[in-house]
């Protein structure tokens, strides 16, 4: 086994199984997944605490209008989330050219969500510091946008990465963490607009 | 591997016996308020049950302290290496009996805990349909109002000592807390309770004190920089005395203070928050009396005054009565002073409402 | 030399500095971790010591306490703030890190660059925290910054936000460590490493991550809404403007609670390690103590509020139920070790004179638990210096002094030298005693109706439980300078101690003090949770399994 200096950290260890690369790093991005699921839980929690106690809820002057515009970025972010398992799909299949499109397409996407999503901001009547409701809206659907924003610049290093010819089909981790990601992203976004924008409708 | 396999079998059977017959005593006077021959500190009704579980769960933590610190020295002494001996002693890895055994029994000990705490859990948190007294506590930084609003009472403290919340003995009387500001709690030892005082949450309990005396009590939740002096006593009186006492603080709270002589100087002065008066410095003539106009601006719930000490000797030379409370504008008449430097504070909040008064 | 170095490409030279920044060797960020958290206990030691010179009278003469309120509070705040997250939890997080891949047979962490980035945080955030000192005044709502007392109205003062920011950080850290330590345990253990042989330490350590990864998020997730009230005009826990000031309770003690057993566990870990080798047996009962450390990790998330029995609106009996069940894997726990001493054949070296002063201490303050599980009882305990004593006997008397057993046990294996045994001795008899001179009256403090966090007391007559407090903690800083002594002078001694100097079970033994880069040359086979036992000594005690590969490794007692 060639020397080993301490750079090359693990990649020449010459002991332990077999290091499946993939596994390994893709076992580490579902586990910040579950830290980042476990941050939004918290928020959730807060909301539910108020919704549960403060009557009415949505307070007067809070009601949100699902259509048309939540309901077209929800539409467009899960879009993206199909657009982004394509992408994976291709490559697993050593399709770069297809990846490297549906990843474009994805990132767009994206980026059109996070613009609507401030579109929608700046029309709202209310802001964070108008009252509990309005510090709900705005840190559970202004974190999630953050982490939109984090999943586009991995969408965008991937891409830069696939538009440059790496990725094959034995080896394209950082496409399947991404991957997970994005899903991630896309699954609290469902879980925020059926909480602030349908919940209330069932009443 | 071990010499009597019975031995596990009998030491679970003593103890199981052994916390039967603790649980089983202990149950016995839980309907029994009468304080117990054993050190009992609390004076309330309730206080003493869980005073009583208190000394039952000390008595079972007791026992199993010395059980297994009397192992933990026994097998530091007894298994100690012996010079030159390098052998292995036995690999045990392990002994299925004893390791359900000492997961069983403690299980078994804890339910015993449970239950018993429930049960007096039920009786501290019941409450009377019919109380005999209502007391409106409410807790500010840093002081404490004591209302009794069907009396037509109400005590708000001064300094570190605070107010007196005087109560009738053998009496259910029934408390809600209410805080101005940030958590506080209401917290005396004697009564062997505390309930925090939360913005928001009218928190309510009864309490029926057995024992006449007097009984310190203090903030017990961090509520800013005078938490630590945040007090108040408990004066516990037999209800023929607890009357009496009302109909003279009804009397007292009769007088008014006088109005300020006419061509007095006043001056003027106001606070917003506890943190500081509005004016750090103020100037008076000398050898005259003067009226201060003083005007609370600060949240509700949160009173002031002025009080004039002696920078030296910190003695009080003057403590306005009765204390401002938000909203409102008192005139505080101050009799001559002779000319010098002297230090003013609000006696609710002395330790951050200071200033500096002239006199000349 | 017992050490393997790799030779230098010629004209090739790098400055240790460089190297100590720039490393991404889990060996090198475990020392960094270890001697920053060391740093910072003598920071919050000296807040401490701050604190008991402040309580050793009673309110004085001219009615002012030695340090005023607002300093005060400062100094509690910042000393449980930096014991907790500065100094136990990067300990920890420094011995996992250093061991753990020894412990598995691997070469280092899964992700060694973000190995490196969890470490570089917690000095960066602890600056951060303490700058608060110098800007007008540090955190001071107490570590547990309760609302709305931390809300900008009643704590104004970049102090509080910089310690949200801080701890922002420090749980990143957190979380990313917890990360590379799962992926770093399931997947890169050596060939025969199944999970029913891994050292009782990893076990714990495994428990503690997966605690991290889930309470530490929601612990951020307060601390974001809190800036946001603070900074933004959030309404989240100040009641005056609609918020809910228990809901920041019930969001930090959901985390506050796991919080305490990633401060235990590790520790449990380090005895679990230390008591078998100085007794000569293995653990007793390896796979009831795995079962009891996943019961407490799990039952760990259905306590939290048993902090909050006093606020009245929460549910009692279910949470106190939960407090009292919590006890029997503890327990369980506790008779494994004693039984593990039990007909060995007992050396007391300093690692094991900490771990039985572990027993000893960590009995009293698991048994007042027990108290505050109580509701009754609990009411009048809670926010009193019961609960003081309580958690120092916890976190002094467990985690610290497993920490102190760690340091003594693992020191060899990092540095190559041994510490002096008698300085040893020394350190430990003042720690253990000094640790039960303070600690212990706080109890009687407690019942007496002494409350918390208060910068000065009335009666006269808490003031010679207060004193003897006092000398202990003094006696307890008086200890930590043999120890200091010890490290000093031993590291000037030269780099020559054998693989194996306890005659120890685990993988870490099986290689040399310290580790070569790659951390192993030849991994011993791993057929059972004691590789270098059987190697030596065969299964069970019986027949070495290869007599050569015991005289190569190089380590008898």
């Amino acid at each position: 086994m060639a020397v080993v200096t301490e750079q090359q950290g693990l990649r020449g260890h010459p002991h332990s199984q077999v290091r499946r690369t993939t596994d390994t790093a893709l076992l580490g991005m579902l586990l910040f997944i579950a830290s980042e699921v476990m941050f939004f839980a918290g928020l959730f929690a807060a909301y539910f605490t108020f919704a549960g106690q403060v009557k009415p809820w949505p307070p007067e002057g809070f009601e949100l209008e699902a259509v048309p515009l939540p309901l077209i970025l929800t539409i467009i972010l899960v879009t993206s989330s199909f657009t982004m398992q394509y992408a994976t799909m291709q490559i697993r299949r050593g399709n770069r050219t297809g990846m490297n499109r549906a990843l474009a397409v994805t990132l767009l996407l994206g980026a059109i969500f996070l613009a609507g999503q401030l579109y929608d901001y700046a029309n709202l009547p209310f802001g964070i510091n108008s009252g509990i409701y309005g510090s709900l809206f705005f840190t559970m659907t202004g974190f999630h946008g953050a982490h939109v924003f984090g999943g586009a610049i991995g969408l965008a290093v991937v891409l830069s990465r696939g538009a440059s010819g790496q990725f094959s089909a034995q080896h394209h981790t950082a496409v399947e963490a991404v991957h997970y990601y994005w899903h991630f992203v896309d699954i609290v976004w469902i879980f925020l607009f059926g909480t602030l924008y349908l919940l209330p409708l069932l009443k | 591997m071990f010499r009597a396999r019975r031995a596990p079998f009998r030491l679970l059977l003593a103890l199981s016996a052994t916390v039967l017959v603790l649980a089983g005593c202990a149950q016995a006077s839980y309907d029994n308020p009468v304080p117990q021959a054993v050190p009992i500190r609390a004076v309330t009704e309730t206080g003493v049950m869980a005073n009583e579980l208190y000394l039952f769960v000390l008595a079972i933590a007791t026992l199993i302290f010395l059980l297994v610190e009397g192992l933990i020295i026994f097998a530091v002494f007894r298994y100690r290496r012996r010079k030159g001996d390098d052998g292995l002693p036995v690999q045990t890895h392990g002994n299925l009996y004893f390791e359900l055994g000492w997961t069983i029994v403690p299980f078994l000990i804890v339910i015993v805990l449970f239950v018993l705490s429930y049960q007096v859990q039920t009786k501290v948190d019941a409450r009377s349909a019919n109380p005999g007294l209502t007391v409106d506590v409410t807790g500010f930084q840093w002081q404490w109002t004591f209302d009794y609003k069907d009396q037509g009472l109400s005590f708000t403290g001064q300094g570190k000592t605070g107010p007196e919340l005087v109560l009738p003995t053998d009496t259910v009387v029934h408390f809600r807390l209410h805080a101005s500001d940030v958590i506080h709690s209401f917290y005396v030892p004697a009564f062997f309770f505390k309930r925090d005082v939360i913005p928001g949450i009218t928190n309510q309990f009864d309490i029926t004190i057995t024992n006449p005396g007097t009984y310190t009590g203090q903030c017990a939740e961090l509520c800013g920089i005078g938490h630590a002096d945040m007090r108040f006593t408990v004066r516990a009186l037999a209800p023929a005395d607890f009357t009496a006492w009302i109909a003279q603080a009804q009397e007292a709270a009769k007088s008014t203070p006088s109005p300020p002589p006419s061509g007095a100087p006043v001056i003027t002065e106001s606070a917003a928050s506890a943190a500081a008066f509005d004016k750090k410095t103020l100037e008076a003539p000398a050898n005259t009396p003067f009226v201060i106009a003083f005007s609370n601006t600060s949240p509700p719930g949160v009173p002031h005054n002025i009080a004039i000490q002696n920078p030296a000797g910190g003695d009080m030379l003057f403590n306005g009565q009765p204390l401002a409370q938000p909203g409102e504008t008192v005139n505080y008449t101050v009799p001559a002073l002779p000319p010098g430097t002297y230090t003013f504070i609000c006696i609710v909040h002395p330790t951050t409402m200071t200033g500096t008064l002239t006199v000349k | 030399m017992a050490t393997t170095t790799l030779p230098r490409a010629a004209g090739y030279t790098r400055s240790w500095v460089y190297e100590w920044l720039t490393t991404t060797d889990h060996k090198k960020i475990g020392i960094m971790y270890v001697t920053t958290a060391y740093i910072f206990m003598l920071l919050g030691g000296l807040l401490a010591l701050g604190i008991r010179t402040d309580l050793w009278t009673a309110t004085s003469a001219t009615g002012a306490s030695l340090i005023p309120a607002a300093l005060y509070n400062q100094l509690f705040t910042m000393h449980g703030t930096t014991m907790i997250f500065f100094f136990v939890m990067p300990m920890l997080a420094g011995f996992a890190n250093y061991i753990v891949p020894l412990q598995i047979g691997a070469a280092d962490m899964a992700f060694p660059r973000i190995n490196a980035l969890s470490f570089w945080i917690i000095p960066f955030s602890g600056i951060l925290l303490f700058s608060g000192f110098l800007l007008g005044g540090a955190a001071s709502a107490g570590w547990t910054s309760y609302a709305p007392l931390a809300e900008a109205k009643y704590s104004p003062g970049v102090g509080q936000d910089l310690w949200i920011l801080g701890l922002l950080l420090n749980g990143m850290s957190s979380i990313l460590g917890a990360i590379n330590l799962l992926v770093t345990i399931f997947k890169l253990r050596a060939p025969g490493l199944t999970m029913l042989r891994l050292p009782i330490f990893v076990w714990t350590v495994l428990v503690t991550q997966v605690l991290l990864v889930f309470a530490v998020p929601v612990l951020a997730s307060g601390l974001a809404m809190l800036f946001i009230d603070r900074n933004y005009g959030g309404s989240f826990f100040d009641p005056a403007a609609g918020g809910d000031a228990v809901l920041w309770q019930h969001v930090f003690w959901f985390f506050g609670h796991p919080e305490v057993y990633i401060l235990i566990l590790p520790a449990f870990g380090v005895i679990s390690e230390v008591i078998p080798v100085f007794s000569g047996k293995p653990l007793f009962g390896y796979k009831a103590f795995i079962l009891a450390t996943a019961a407490i990790g799990i039952l760990g998330f259905g306590v939290w509020a048993h902090h909050m029995f006093a606020t009245g609106v929460v549910f009692l009996a279910f949470f106190s139920a939960t407090t009292f069940l919590i006890s029997v894997p503890t327990g369980v726990k506790m008779f494994n070790w004693v039984a593990t001493m039990w007909r060995g054949k007992l050396n007391f070296k300093t690692p094991m004179l900490f771990a039985v002063g572990f027993l000893v201490s960590f009995l009293i303050g698991g048994l007042d638990g027990a108290f505050s599980a109580s509701t009754p009882v609990d009411f009048d305990i809670t926010d009193t210096y019961w609960v003081v004593s309580h958690l120092h006997y916890v976190l002094f008397g467990g985690s610290a002094m497993a920490i102190m057993a760690a340091t003594y046990y693992w020191f060899p294996k990092m540095s190559g030298r041994m510490l002096n045994e008698r300085l040893g001795q020394v350190h430990f008899w003042l720690m253990f005693i000094g640790l039960q001179l303070t600690f212990f009256p706080m109890h009687l403090l407690g019942l007496a109706g002494m409350p918390r966090r208060i910068a000065e007391y009335a009666p006269t007559a808490w003031q010679p439980l207060n004193q003897v407090a006092t000398i202990g903690a003094f006696t307890i800083a008086a200890s930590m300078l043999p120890f200091l002594w010890n490290i000093f002078t031993t590291l000037r001694h030269p780099a020559d101690q054998p693989n194996d100097p306890w005659n120890a079970y685990t993988l870490e033994w099986a290689t040399t003090s310290p580790p070569p880069p790659n951390n192993f040359e030849h991994l011993p086979e791993v057929h059972s949770e004691r590789p270098l036992f059987d190697l030596k000594y065969g299964p069970h005690g019986g027949a070495p399994v290869a007599a050569s590969a015991a005289a190569s490794s190089g380590g008898q007692a």
